[in-house]
């Protein structure tokens, strides 16, 4: 756990009394099954996509708006009504600004309101389920990745293990065309139980989710989930600068997707599709996103060729 | 003339792939539905297990699919009948490594080339379901379930019968109430608005043998099979030749097995509240609600119990260690006798003292000599 929790749950530097942590657990009994947990940002566009599958696949589905101007909340709320599942998503909202990972993250103490680790710890403290996914906004899970992570969390019972689970960027250009990189190997830990021994602390960068020694991990095979890049869009918004994630081992992603997404931004003739990038083009009536994730990806030749 | 566009006009060959998984416990009828979904006319992957004493209408089981569970099984070290709630995310945590995935993918694809309607059925399956999931939607292909009820007590009472466990009815009935719950769970993603298009049905063995004709076609119905529900005269002849309302040798009671209280009485929640679910338009979320409350008493009375017998599963350990290392559990007394001490004294001393320390080193055993003067050397 980290150095500043305390047994109960945290306060934070600033005093906002109303945003204090206490830990789920200390509240009461934690209820089996799983709840993801979606920090989000202006991520309307995405929802659509992102929330179904999820709905679908988890419980609970908590998503915790942080100061959104373009109604994601009232799109989630809609989409979730859309599929019949409004009964498993609960709205939040964090009204603070949070840091940006890389420089500006490190300034800030982790007992801010303003930190990365806080946030998370807030966010995720009003989960009452035993088990947890770290989702963001723009992530889509394909028809295999739902029934995975939908087994999965009801698998995974008491059983104190992390889940890892790869993705794979997708640029969208437009509503039939897109790029799938799998030019890149890269799984993140997503799955983890809720509990005084998987809280959230500082890490360089970012946010980082402590675990006892010796804890249990499981990986998914790669081709279950991708996330959405809007080419026309500022993708890198939620980072300092691009110094920021220049030089580490462990910004390889980050360097990945920089490169990969300003080789695509060009104008169509100068386009530049890197080895590993795939371009897709969807069947006509059929969003790129829906061919990508229901048919392209579980249709694959396996094992998928990544890296 | 008949509408072209009449469903009953497609040839099987354009039939949309389909996989029927018979799903639940050993004993309840899953032979049964599967032999009655291969008469009309879906296909069980060939070759399947023989016929024996236990099962005389044969099993309906893929050989390959039986002995893949069997490998998968025992990698993730679960039995088939395991009472561990635990145990569903070993076999879980198996179910999700893609080389497993690939070959379970590409076994299931081959044979739509016979078949565009499968029916996968073993006593195994509900620990991998999700694997089969996957592999059917790798397939192109819309994966569908029945699971099969029968009375705790007959499934218990048959496994002792046929099966010669003496496990005990307690340990017996904990595996199918850990099977049950979770198969009912595993399954549950397929009730509505599932991505993958899935559906699923309950189905009392009592019921099927009682009335094959109703019970399969309502199967046909809720999976859209459409070989059940285009079945031709012969296959329902087939069908009643093939049902034996004396399949069902067991009747004893819940009570019979004199099970611990707690245990009983979860028992016969569990198996009352699937019982609604083989009910038409029973498979609510009122009754996923309840199963769940049931699934986490279970969980629960597992984990106290384990926690109880912590002391039984410490000696087994001990014991297996003890036996892997080869140490007989004798008392403590004189130390073998080594191969040398074997050789008479007044031949190992005719032996030249050069060569015995020659043949020591080559055995491993250079002495430790007490001699102050060897020290020296």
């Amino acid at each position: 756990m980290t150095a500043h929790a305390g047994q109960s749950g945290i306060a934070n530097l600033e005093g906002h009394t109303e945003f204090d942590i206490t830990w789920p657990w200390v509240k009461g009994r934690l209820h089996p099954g799983t709840t993801a947990v979606l920090r989000v940002k202006d991520e309307a566009p995405s929802l659509p996509f992102v929330l179904p599958p999820l709905l679908r696949a988890c419980d609970f589905v908590l998503l915790v708006d942080n100061g959104s101007t373009d109604g994601t909340p009232e799109v989630a709320a809609e989409t979730a009504e859309l599929a019949g599942l409004a009964h498993k998503l609960t709205l939040a909202a964090y009204p603070f600004p949070v840091a940006r990972a890389g420089a500006e993250h490190r300034s800030v103490h982790e007992l801010s309101v303003h930190s990365l680790s806080y946030f998370y710890n807030w966010c995720f403290s009003q989960v009452t389920t035993r088990y947890s996914w770290k989702w963001d906004g723009d992530m889509v899970l394909t028809a295999e990745g739902e029934v995975s992570i939908a087994d999965l969390g009801w698998q995974v019972g008491d059983v104190q293990s992390i889940i890892r689970v790869p993705r794979h960027g997708l640029y969208l250009d437009g509503d039939a065309h897109g790029y799938l990189d799998l030019g890149l190997r890269n799984a993140e830990e997503w799955g983890f139980p809720i509990g005084p021994d998987f809280v959230y602390t500082k890490a360089f960068e970012w946010e980082i989710r402590t675990t006892p020694e010796r804890c249990r991990s499981v990986g998914l095979p790669h081709g279950l989930c991708v996330e959405l890049k809007y080419l026309d869009g500022d993708e890198f918004a939620h980072w300092t600068d691009p110094s920021s994630f220049a030089t580490s081992w462990r910004n390889k992603r980050k360097r990945r997707e920089w490169e990969v997404f300003n080789a695509l931004k060009a104008p169509r003739e100068g386009r530049v599709v890197l080895p590993g990038v795939h371009e897709i083009h969807a069947p006509e009536g059929v969003h790129i996103v829906d061919h990508v994730t229901r048919t392209w990806l579980p249709r694959a030749p396996r094992p998928l060729q990544v890296g | 003339m008949s509408d072209p566009a009449d469903p009953a006009d497609r040839a099987p060959e354009d039939y949309p792939r389909r996989v029927l998984f018979v799903a639940g416990a050993g004993r309840s009828g899953t032979s049964t539905m599967a032999g009655l979904m291969q008469i009309m006319g879906l296909h069980v992957p060939q070759p399947e297990v023989v016929a024996d004493e236990s099962n005389p209408k044969g099993f309906g089981e893929p050989r390959w699919v039986v002995d893949h569970h069997d490998r998968l099984l025992k990698e993730s070290v679960v039995q088939v009948s395991d009472a561990r709630p635990g145990a569903w995310f070993e076999a879980g945590r198996i179910a999700a490594r893609e080389p497993e995935r690939i070959a379970t993918a590409a076994w299931l694809d081959g044979h739509f080339d016979v078949n565009r309607e499968l029916v996968v059925k073993d006593p195994r399956l509900s620990w991998f379901l999700s694997l089969w999931r996957v592999a059917a939607i790798r397939c192109g292909a819309t994966p569908v379930f029945v699971t099969m009820l029968r009375p705790p007590a007959e499934v218990v009472g048959s496994k002792q019968k046929y099966y010669t466990n003496r496990l005990g009815s307690a340990h017996l009935a904990a595996s199918w109430l850990n099977m049950m719950l979770h198969t009912e769970r595993a399954t549950r993603e397929s009730v509505g608005g599932a991505l993958d298009g899935g559906a699923r049905v309950f189905v009392r063995y009592a019921d099927l043998l009682d009335d094959w004709t109703r019970v399969t076609m309502a199967v046909g119905e809720r999976l859209d099979l459409q070989h059940v529900m285009h079945a031709k005269s012969e296959q329902i002849r087939d069908g009643h030749r093939f049902v034996d309302p004396s399949l069902r040798r067991m009747t004893q009671s819940l009570a019979d097995l004199e099970l611990p209280p707690r245990l009983h009485a979860l028992t016969e929640e569990t198996w009352a509240e699937l019982n609604k679910l083989a009910e038409p338009h029973g498979d609510t979320a009122e009754v996923h609600a309840t199963l769940d409350q049931i699934r986490e008493a279970y969980v629960d009375l597992y984990a106290e119990s384990e926690a109880i017998s912590r002391s039984s599963v410490v000696a087994a350990e001990q014991q297996t260690k003890r036996g892997s290392k080869g140490v007989p559990p004798t008392p403590a007394g004189p130390a073998p006798a080594s191969g040398a001490d074997r050789i008479p004294h007044g031949v190992r001393a005719a032996i030249p003292p050069g060569l015995r320390r020659g043949l020591r080193r080559v055995a491993g055993r250079s002495r430790v000599s007490t001699s102050s003067t060897d020290e020296r050397k």
